[in-house]
């Protein structure tokens, strides 16, 4: 391998290559405080994602680069978050490691196990439970209960719930069917879909609202016969969406941030208006790595890390991360369009589609573009259930992008 | 299948097209809204850099120093001179309650923070940034004294400026406030009904009242309308309106010259229906009404009417009364063109910036800010004004061996007492300053109260002020 010397126009070197100077930076950056288990954890981190990538060219036989590109963005995020804060910097190295592991352990389970369009109803059951549990034991948090803790562990059920209801529709469509046959056949999938943003908007979860809604909306679009259903339920969801701004004093609030966060800037609007100061002060090329202020954004390694990035590393690299991801769904789409298994084929249009509105609506959310709502941009921002659901979510559509048997409905 | 793959793509190109939304947007929050956004005062930002740095000072043409910063422990006191003198001027600079004025405007400038740039950054590594930049007005420190000494106690503003540089050597507007102690008044000042924070030279608008006429006298002459023997009998009907001359007398038969010279209301509202509204508002904005004056100090925008009027308003807008309404800077500004050939160039608070090396690193050029009549037209009106201070309403603005040009304004005020004005230039055969001075609901005439205020101050002026 050596005596080739090594080939930098292989990505996945490129990648290396990119790690290892972010890495070296940020440690003279913390250099007065530096501890020697961070620098252990992070070349491990490094040469976890180098050899993943390698070995996923042995493994698999579909999508190289989806990975890739994931590793990509969380690498940028490990940047930004160890920056802003060491000590969640290095919980994040652990989180992206044990998310490396579930996306192999997801690729392996999905394609071994056979049957996964049969489960609808388990989907179902599942979700409910993990909703009521969420209700039952959830705390409130930034004034939505999206948390909840079991022996000492917190995470957040809807992270979970989005894949399952990417399966339950998914399963949905394959047996429709079968559905249409029984009496409200036809109406099942709106039902439990407007029971599942009933649930979210109880949690005050808007953003989650947003996302199942646009999920929703998407695949039913794509795979409902009954077109006279589709445009039904786009207009309840418009109806709803100006009836909860008419009677709902915080969705209200969120409406009047957006349309002016200078009015009540000390209050309400502190937070949008102190991650539009980081955008704006970062410019193109950004302050530099430790030069700039992030840390005056309320949850700035949470919902605001594009802010800080935006700061430190430059718009174009905001701009990068959003091209990141249109590449992401673009293969995420690309893989759907090439799989002949439809079960898979829907999962994987409901990961990409995924994907996308949950970054483009925090995205658009920091800039001001729409509406604020507080969520995470996958593998870029920092927490445990995020990156874990994500990565799992990637190790299904890992396994979309392989030639499937097709599946005897 | 077809159709699937078709519904496919539509997601994908939708879900593409909101990607590429938020790039382009992005992008042009940072081009055009980013700028604005950093200069809030809300941004902690700006307020780190004014820790480290020591705020560069601000000092009059002559080298008089107006505003300093000084060490106080970890980080740096503003120190004001002289009070109240300049708090229209040079604003003032607090963490609560923000910056304003050149404070505000050269923030940037005062704490020698560029554009980021990867050169910059770089040259901030070699050499760290601790001193900003020294800000050189074109203020007179002793005029501008001498001007608010006069104003006292009355509710006003002053422009005195030169006509053919645009450099601003007094500037007061009253009543003002004192940067020096803002904490402790800040309550007392903004709930004042005089709004003492208003700077009245800038941003106050008013009837400028016969000192208008320079403007109708303008346009009279560049279309020829020139009612010769004209027969004044101290009031004329326009549309069942009567308009009255200020005395009510009546001047007799007169010419245009001897209107302007004795302010003769019924004569130019005659002639002003003779030379219509569109050809009037074209020559007023090219005295810059309804434009905007690009300024280091915000500045309210002068408006003359254009639409939806009739012959009462054509007729009051030729005496500077009713739609129309001006900002002293801006008369002082029409005073400047009439001296300076009929150019009026652009106005200036900033003759240098000075880096803390002590070189200039940025000098101000002199800017036309529009050609608003040319040379003849310029020549007749100075004259027109020359004879009104000899002779006319303007006597209490001669000063003896110098002849100045200028013309008086009373103009009503449908709020309150009437509004004395006076705008003028000396001397008049190679103008060396320019004024404007504006008494707010001072009930007296332009002639009695503003043109000896003027006339002092053009005294002044040539007295002091060398090159």
């Amino acid at each position: 391998m050596f005596s080739r010397g090594i080939n930098y126009k292989v990505p996945r070197n490129l990648l290396f290559l990119f790690e290892m100077m972010a890495l070296l930076l940020m440690f003279m950056y913390y250099k007065n405080t530096l501890d020697k288990s961070i620098i252990i954890y992070g070349l491990s981190l490094i040469f976890i994602v180098y050899t993943s990538n390698f070995l996923l060219l042995k493994i698999t036989r579909g999508d190289n680069y989806i990975f890739l590109i994931v590793t990509m963005l969380a690498s940028i995020g490990i940047i930004m978050i160890y920056r802003i804060n060491p000590g969640q910097g290095f919980k994040q190295i652990i989180w992206i490691g044990l998310g490396i592991v579930l996306f192999f352990v997801t690729y392996f389970i999905v394609k071994k196990i056979k049957g996964w369009e049969n489960w609808f109803l388990y989907y179902f059951i599942a979700s409910i439970v993990l909703f009521l549990m969420t209700l039952l034991l959830g705390d409130r948090f930034k004034g939505a209960i999206n948390w909840i803790s079991i022996a000492g562990i917190t995470f957040q059920p809807t992270e979970i719930i989005k894949i399952l209801t990417i399966f339950l529709i998914s399963s949905y469509y394959i047996n429709y069917d079968k559905f249409k046959e029984k009496k409200w056949g036809n109406y099942y999938l709106i039902g439990i879909m407007y029971l599942f943003i009933l649930f979210l908007f109880l949690q005050r979860d808007l953003g989650s609202v947003l996302i199942f809604s646009s999920l929703f909306l998407a695949l039913q679009y794509i795979y409902h016969e009954d077109r006279r259903l589709v445009l039904l339920n786009l207009t309840v969801l418009i109806f709803s969406s100006i009836l909860g701004y008419l009677i709902f004093p915080h969705v209200r609030i969120r409406f009047e941030i957006w349309l002016d966060p200078w009015k009540d800037i000390d209050t309400t609007g502190y937070q949008i208006t102190q991650s539009l100061f980081a955008i704006a002060e970062g410019g193109f090329f950004g302050t530099g790595l430790g030069l700039g202020y992030p840390d005056f954004i309320p949850e700035v390694s949470k919902d605001f890390i594009f802010s800080a990035i935006c700061e430190e590393i430059g718009i174009l690299t905001g701009i990068g991360i959003i091209m990141l991801f249109l590449i992401l769904v673009y293969r995420g789409f690309k893989i759907s369009i090439n799989q002949r298994n439809k079960f898979f084929r829907i999962v994987a249009l409901g990961i990409s589609i995924l994907f996308g509105i949950q970054s483009f609506i925090i995205f658009g959310g920091v800039v001001k573009m729409i509406p604020l709502t507080g969520i995470t941009i996958p593998f870029v921002s920092y927490g445990g259930s995020s990156m874990l659901s994500s990565f799992i979510a990637l190790g299904i559509l890992q396994v979309a992008s392989e030639e499937l048997d097709i599946e005897e409905v | 299948m077809e159709k699937e793959i078709k519904r496919i793509i539509t997601v994908l190109v939708g879900i593409c097209m909101l990607f590429v939304s938020l790039v382009v947007y992005l992008t042009y929050f940072q081009v055009f809204k980013a700028e604005d956004i950093k200069t809030n005062s809300y941004n902690k930002r700006l307020w780190i850099n004014e820790e480290k740095i020591l705020r560069g000072s601000i000092i009059d043409r002559n080298g008089r120093i107006l505003a300093y910063s000084e060490k106080n422990g970890e980080s740096y006191n503003r120190v004001y001179n002289y009070g109240n003198l300049y708090s229209h001027i040079i604003g003032y600079s607090y963490r609560d309650y923000g910056k304003a004025n050149l404070e505000l405007h050269y923030n940037n400038v005062l704490l020698n923070i560029s554009e980021s740039s990867a050169l910059n950054e770089l040259r901030n590594l070699v050499e760290p940034n601790s001193e900003g930049n020294t800000l050189v007005l074109t203020i007179d420190h002793h005029l501008q004294e001498y001007s608010r000494n006069l104003l006292k106690g009355k509710k006003g503003a002053i422009v005195a400026m030169n006509p053919a540089t645009g450099e601003i050597y007094a500037m007061v507007s009253l009543p003002d406030f004192n940067p020096s102690t803002l904490r402790e008044d800040w309550a007392n000042i903004v709930e004042d009904e005089n709004s003492p924070l208003l700077n009245r030279a800038t941003s106050g608008l008013y009837q400028p009242g016969s000192t208008f006429k320079v403007v109708t006298a303008a346009a009279l002459l560049e279309n020829n309308i020139i009612l010769n023997q004209y027969e004044c009998t101290g009031s004329t009907i326009i549309d069942g309106y009567e308009l009255q001359d200020y005395a009510g007398k009546g001047h007799g038969s007169i010419n245009l010259e001897q209107a302007l010279v004795y302010s003769c209301n019924p004569y130019f509202a005659e002639a002003s229906l003779q030379l219509g509204i569109d050809r009037f508002s074209e020559v007023a904005e090219r005295f810059i009404l309804n434009k905007e004056i690009d300024f280091d100090l915000p500045v309210k925008k002068s408006s003359f009417p254009k639409r939806n009027i009739g012959k009462t308003d054509i007729a009051a807008a030729s005496i500077g009364q009713g739609k129309v309404l001006v900002t002293p800077l801006n008369m002082a500004l029409i005073a400047s063109g009439i001296a300076n050939k009929g150019d009026i160039v652009k106005p200036v608070l900033v003759k240098e910036v000075i880096s803390k090396n002590g070189k200039i690193i940025d000098t101000f050029e002199v800017e036309v800010l529009s050609r608003a009549i040319d040379v003849f037209t310029a020549n007749e009106l100075k004259n027109m004004m020359v004879d009104s201070v000899d002779k006319g309403t303007g006597k209490n603005a001669r000063i003896n061996n110098i002849r100045v040009a200028g013309k008086t304004g009373t103009a009503e005020n449908p709020s309150g007492n009437d509004h004395a004005w006076f705008i003028g230039f000396a001397p008049a055969e190679d103008p060396k300053v320019a004024v404007a001075v504006l008494l707010e609901e001072e009930g007296s005439t332009g002639g009695s109260s503003a043109a000896p205020i003027a006339r002092n101050i053009i005294l002044e002026a040539l007295k002091t002020i060398n090159n």
